[in-house]
């Protein structure tokens, strides 16, 4: 049972980080992204994407769709439009790490889950500081 | 070695003693009425080093004017809740936070800072000890409740290194997993 319900939590995540990862390689086609930043933050995705898989290997999964969002076709009209969407995505995957990074049963997981938390969480203020905001904001 | 290796380690080795004397020696121990592997101990080793955080982005505050003032102080602030939501988590185990130490009793054993870049730069080594700490309380805290208030302030913590990094001219991500790997 907690076995499953761990599976359940990765494969939640993977499917945030596959988005993730979607996003930043059409916003690179684009051209609806910094460059320099859009690689770099495409290149963390791919990680978190490759150390999700291996973790789920060999167990019992049940991978959930991967469907591309409609609202990503609008933010790839601007950069600004973009930034905002990313900023939004990344907001959410942060949020359920958070909630994974606690709940997981294998402690050994946690620390690693929360390790790409904090890396998501420096993702939203990359963007935010590509918009020209304060890249901290309380 | 380049220079500003010797002088990050230099900052680095002072920050890590007075990490230690805050989280061991120099506070109270944290309290003595929640049951044994409550988490509290823990809970108490965290506020101190939120309050060691506290007092250390005061002195860097010093040294910045603008924009990195404005975020260093927002961070400092953000530090403060943190501590209080400690406080509180450490009470609803039955226990009594730590009283603490004064803020100039610990800004007497910070490294001397001549400059903004010093600044900066003790401050986001102090934001990845604080953060080794919350990704290791998230392996030891015995419940759910408690793993999920020390993930909140950790996912802060990711937010407040990013934002140092930013000022200091550097990527907000410093790789895809900020400690160790899966």
């Amino acid at each position: 049972m907690a076995e499953r319900s761990d599976v359940e939590l990765l494969e939640d995540l993977l499917a945030r980080e596959q988005r993730l990862l979607s996003a930043y390689e059409a916003a690179l086609r684009r051209e609806a992204i910094d460059p320099a930043l859009g690689e770099l933050l495409r290149d963390h995705e791919r990680e978190h994407v490759r150390a999700l898989e291996q973790t789920l290997a060999g167990r019992d999964r049940n991978p959930r769709a991967r469907v591309a969002p409609p609202e990503l076709n609008a933010a790839l009209r601007s950069r600004e439009a973009f930034g905002r969407y990313a900023i939004g995505l990344e907001e959410d995957a942060v949020a359920a790490y958070t909630e994974a990074a606690a709940a997981i049963g294998r402690p050994a997981l946690r620390q690693p889950l929360g390790s790409i938390m904090c890396c998501g969480a420096a993702h939203v203020v990359a963007l935010r500081n590509s918009l020209g905001e304060r890249p901290f904001v309380p | 070695m380049a220079p500003s290796l010797t002088r990050r380690e230099a900052l680095g080795g002072a920050l890590a003693a007075t990490l230690l004397a805050s989280c061991g020696g120099g506070d109270p121990p944290p309290s003595t009425g929640p049951a044994p592997g409550s988490g509290a101990a823990l809970l108490g080793s965290l506020l101190a080093l939120e309050r060691a955080a506290v007092a250390a982005y005061g002195t860097c505050a010093e040294q910045l004017d603008g924009r990195a003032l404005e975020e260093v102080r927002a961070i400092r602030a953000q530090e403060r809740g943190h501590a209080r939501r400690l406080e509180e988590l450490i009470r609803e185990l039955g226990g009594d936070p730590p009283a603490g130490r004064s803020e100039d009793d610990y800004a007497r054993e910070f490294p001397r800072l001549g400059s903004a870049a010093d600044a900066l730069r003790f401050g986001e080594d102090l934001k990845e000890r604080e953060l080794r700490a919350y990704l290791e309380a998230l392996t030891e805290l015995p419940s759910v409740e408690l793993r999920t208030q020390a993930s909140r302030i950790c996912a802060d913590e990711g937010n407040h290194l990013g934002a140092i990094r930013v000022l200091r001219g550097l990527p907000a991500a410093q790789g895809p997993f900020v400690t160790g790997a899966l």
